[in-house]
């Protein structure tokens, strides 16, 4: 087994004396392509918040590929290659399908606010090969037929491949990903699927949170988070036969 | 660019240049003021439409600049470009450093705590006679010499104040495609997912605080400079509020719409004040008819209007 991309040790944390995730502990391999479920309010997008910079845990470590990220920005994660997209999408609503994508190039790029005041050829350079490297996932995203539209005026499981594609532009390492097929009817979570695990075959790792049973089993390896504890681990096929799992999720 | 398209621009230019000697020297006189509420609009403007920041203390900038004239050119004898840079520089500083504490908030309090430093700018203006010259203002301020030509007409000022607007407008536009321009939308539609872009949120705001106070303490210079006597009745709270208003019935996203919003707020009370005393009313009126039916501003009914002219 490679090592862990993203380690999270021990990481606890409460909300006004309510303990939401208590020594939570978890791995993803370079390279992997992990699931994590659990119930509503098992603590998994506390989790996601902790792990991408929005939320400093009471204790605990993140750690990308060794290195301690608590000092980290949001936005200084995201330059290290781990980037999250959210439960509700959140697109550019007033802004072009072309452009939201444009912005995933943001931190590949450095103009600066009096170079593009006065068109720098650095600017103008910068400007246009973030357009072509938006174009270039335009195809793959299906989202050709839409670039010009307004991203706010999009269909929920469109906004869900914006939201993809823009992180995908960005050349992540790391996906962190929470319920993206909320939303979406089966056509369009087939697809997803299926674009996860090329996004995967290339090299990206990726982090899943899903509810969604026929999605999440892309995953090779599923953590179950059930309040605030991981309690079991493994494939989809060995925790449908785990009992705890069985009790406290699955419902079976 | 083809012709055919080069010509509204042409005419336009013509027209421009013409207008001087077709009006009475009054309508100059607007039509200049218009110029420099341009300027000091579309700072107001790129912070209500790109960043989403309601900026209520421009007045404080205006001021820094007019009163920088009067210091460095008028006492001090200095050449006005000093004069120019030290007010920029000045009003550069306080809204780096003021800005960097308040841009933390948002929405109506950020709104509220801009409002309270154009109020504190006022008072200051006001009690600090000894530079100032309170209520009684400073006269007598040179006027402004380019390349040896003096600008002592309103004629003279009015071919200085519109190009540097149009420039500044050109700014602007060069501004919004690209990378920065781009990173304002996105955290103004949303700050979460602008964040996880990388886009460092609090600094762009910050940055283009700062931007707006300079073209503000521009304007301020120039008019500083225009009208040859200032006092503090010049940058109260209500000159921050006509530089917001120009902004939004301009229209926030368009380029040129802060002109278009400054020629209607200089130019409308004018037109109106041949109905007596009901004038500011009737002002009051149209703006609220204006903000009902164009919720895009003036700029982008007309941009709205071309768009869909041009799809046909």
């Amino acid at each position: 087994m490679s090592r862990a991309l993203l380690s999270l040790r021990d990481i606890h944390h409460s909300f006004r004396g309510l303990h939401v995730l208590k020594g939570v502990a978890l791995e993803v391999p370079t390279g992997a392509f992990v699931g994590l479920i659990g119930p509503n309010g098992a603590g998994k997008t506390t989790l996601f918040n902790i792990a991408s910079g929005f939320l400093d845990p009471d204790v605990g470590g993140v750690f990308l590929d060794g290195t301690d990220l608590m000092k980290c920005s949001v936005q200084e994660r995201s330059r290290r290659g781990l980037v999250r997209t959210f439960q509700t999408p959140q697109v550019f609503s007033a802004m072009s399908v072309l452009e939201n994508l444009m912005i995933g190039r943001h931190k590949q790029t450095r103009s600066g606010i009096v170079g593009n005041l006065f068109r720098s050829p650095r600017s103008r350079r910068e400007y246009q090969t973030a357009k072509q490297a938006a174009m270039a996932v335009l195809e793959r995203f299906n989202l050709s037929p839409v670039a010009e539209h307004k991203a706010g005026n999009l269909p929920a499981g469109q906004q869900r491949m914006l939201e993809l594609a823009r992180a995908y532009v960005g050349e992540p390492r790391l996906l962190l990903l929470d319920e993206p097929s909320s939303g979406l009817n089966n056509d369009e979570i087939a697809q997803l699927r299926r674009v996860l695990n090329e996004l995967n075959g290339e090299g990206v790792t990726i982090l899943l949170v899903s509810h969604d049973m026929n999605l999440i089993e892309a995953a090779a390896n599923i953590h179950v988070l059930c309040f605030g504890e991981i309690i079991a681990v493994g494939s989809m096929a060995t925790l449908r036969e785990d009992a705890r799992v069985r009790e406290a999720y699955l419902g079976l | 660019m083809p012709r055919a398209k080069l010509l509204p621009y042409v005419v336009a230019v013509v027209l421009w240049a013409a207008l001087p000697g077709l009006v009475s020297r009054h309508v100059v006189d607007l039509l200049i003021f218009a110029g420099l509420y341009t300027i000091a609009g579309l700072g107001v403007s790129y912070l209500l439409g790109h960043c989403g920041i309601v900026c209520l203390a421009q007045s404080m900038f205006y001021g820094i600049g007019a009163y920088c004239v009067a210091y460095f050119s008028a006492q001090h004898a200095l050449p006005s470009v000093v004069a120019f840079a030290a007010g920029a520089l000045l009003s550069a500083a306080i809204a780096f450093a003021v800005g960097w504490p308040i841009l933390r908030l948002s929405g109506h309090f950020l709104a509220l705590a801009t409002l309270a430093l154009g109020v504190i700018a006022q008072v200051l203006f006001l009690e600090w006679d000894w530079l100032t010259g309170g209520t009684l203002g400073i006269g007598g301020l040179p006027k402004l010499q380019l390349f040896g030509w003096e600008l002592n007409t309103p004629q003279r000022f009015y071919y200085l104040v519109w190009p540097v607007a149009v420039l500044v407008m050109w700014l602007k536009r060069n501004l919004t495609h690209s990378r920065n321009g781009l990173a304002m939308r996105a955290m103004r539609d949303a700050p979460a997912a602008a964040a996880v872009a990388g886009v460092e949120i609090h600094l762009v705001k910050v940055r283009m605080f700062v931007l707006s106070a300079i073209l503000g303490s521009l304007a301020g210079s120039l008019f500083a400079h225009y009208v040859g006597f200032i006092s503090v009745d010049s940058f109260g709270i209500d000159r921050s509020i006509s530089f917001l208003l120009l902004a939004v019935l301009g229209g926030v996203q368009t380029t040129w719409g802060p002109a278009l919003g400054a020629l209607f707020v200089t130019l409308a009370p004018e037109l109106l004040s041949r109905f007596g005393e009901i004038h500011a009313v009737l002002f009051a009126v149209t703006l609220v008819i204006a903000v009902i039916f164009l919720p895009q501003g003036l700029g982008g009914a007309i941009e709205q209007r071309l768009r869909r002219d041009s799809v046909r």
